[in-house]
């Protein structure tokens, strides 16, 4: 059984059974498959800057050059993307790069345009270091140093929006109709199996956030209670720990 | 604004877009929106990491988001709050900026 992220001499250290690191592992890869930039890190620090800022200095297709990853997605291309190609993308990626503008599409157009192959580079950085974090585990400690923790926490992030995403939680009313759905649905449903590893990756995100943040989750319950998450979010707590919910 | 103030040169038939030459005093806004998915802790968390909030400012600032829906997070600029919307974006925060109305 999992237990919470604690601080362990200077590192965040939580522990996972090896079922629990390979699901995390496949959710974190399917998330960084979506994230994928445009321009994969190239490992030169300057020529990564620029891509960050959604240029290529690069008269080649990035794509055109063997980067040893199968993570690519097929189409797109390299060059600024305009808002019309967003419109048949993955909805779960509005979740994730969201809209920065509600009102005026021009601006969040050109605000994406600037900033969406920094955001996919950032994401998917986050999601490489904690996907290395897990695989690293020695007898299911995962152990994350002050610069790793934070990255990780970010990765959680994106992996529940995209599962929430997956599963129609886009609202406080989708969130509250999907726990009412959980009620009736039998043991077998695979919504039921992906709302038990959201339970858990929200378990697993609160221990490292409140580990971050100094509190000292020693004295509370720290290891994974399954019924925790059939409370709901705003319900009872079975336990003494700090408020726990979604915003 | 900061270009416009800096040349010698008249700006008025250069510029396009008057919003800022009409309202130089209504600073940008950046907004973060409620979602289902984001914890409480966690949004608590980013406020204090990427503004250096206080805890306390930080907690008010989150349960606005909880309570109301959305909150203003900072205000300033247009770049700043492009900038604000960029990280907090990057925090899995929806975030958004605008000018402050």
């Amino acid at each position: 059984m999992a237990r919470a992220f604690l601080r362990e001499r200077g590192r965040y250290v939580g522990l996972l059974e090896s079922t629990e690191r390979i699901v995390l592992q496949g959710l974190m890869q399917q998330t960084r498959l979506l994230l994928s930039p445009e321009i994969e890190p190239t490992g030169d620090a300057f020529d990564d800057l620029v891509a960050s800022m959604g240029l290529s200095l690069s008269a080649q297709d990035p794509r055109d050059q063997d980067h040893g990853d199968e993570h690519r997605g097929a189409g797109g291309h390299v060059s600024q993307p305009d808002s019309s190609t967003f419109a048949d993308r993955d909805p779960a990626l509005d979740r994730l790069l969201p809209t920065a503008h509600r009102g005026d599409d021009q601006i969040a157009a050109e605000f994406r345009r600037l900033t969406e192959e920094g955001l996919r580079q950032r994401k998917s950085g986050n999601l490489d270091v904690a996907l290395r974090c897990v695989e690293e585990a020695v007898d299911d400690r995962v152990v994350l140093d002050e610069t790793q923790a934070p990255a990780f926490l970010m990765a959680l992030t994106d992996v529940r929006l995209l599962l929430g995403e997956r599963m129609g939680m886009r609202t406080e009313e989708d969130a509250e109709a999907l726990q009412a759905a959980l009620e009736d649905i039998d043991d077998e449903d695979p919504l039921g199996y992906a709302m038990a590893w959201y339970d858990f990756l929200t378990w697993l995100q609160e221990t490292l956030t409140q580990a971050l943040m100094g509190t000292d989750l020693r004295d509370v319950v720290t290891a994974y209670d399954d019924d925790e998450g059939d409370a709901g979010d705003d319900g009872h707590e079975p336990h003494d720990g700090p408020p726990h919910g979604s915003v | 604004m900061t270009a416009a103030a800096l040349s010698l040169a008249p700006v008025e038939q250069e510029v396009t877009s008057t919003d800022e030459l009409v309202a130089p005093d209504v600073p940008w806004v950046t907004i973060v929106w409620n979602d289902p998915v984001n914890l409480m802790t966690y949004v608590t968390w980013v406020f204090e990491t990427y503004f250096g909030y206080a805890r306390s400012k930080a907690e008010k600032l989150m349960m606005d988001v909880h309570v109301k829906g959305r909150a203003v997070v900072s205000n300033g600029p247009r770049e700043s709050m492009e900038r604000d919307a960029e990280a907090l974006q990057s925090y899995g925060l929806w975030a958004t900026f605008e000018k402050d109305s």
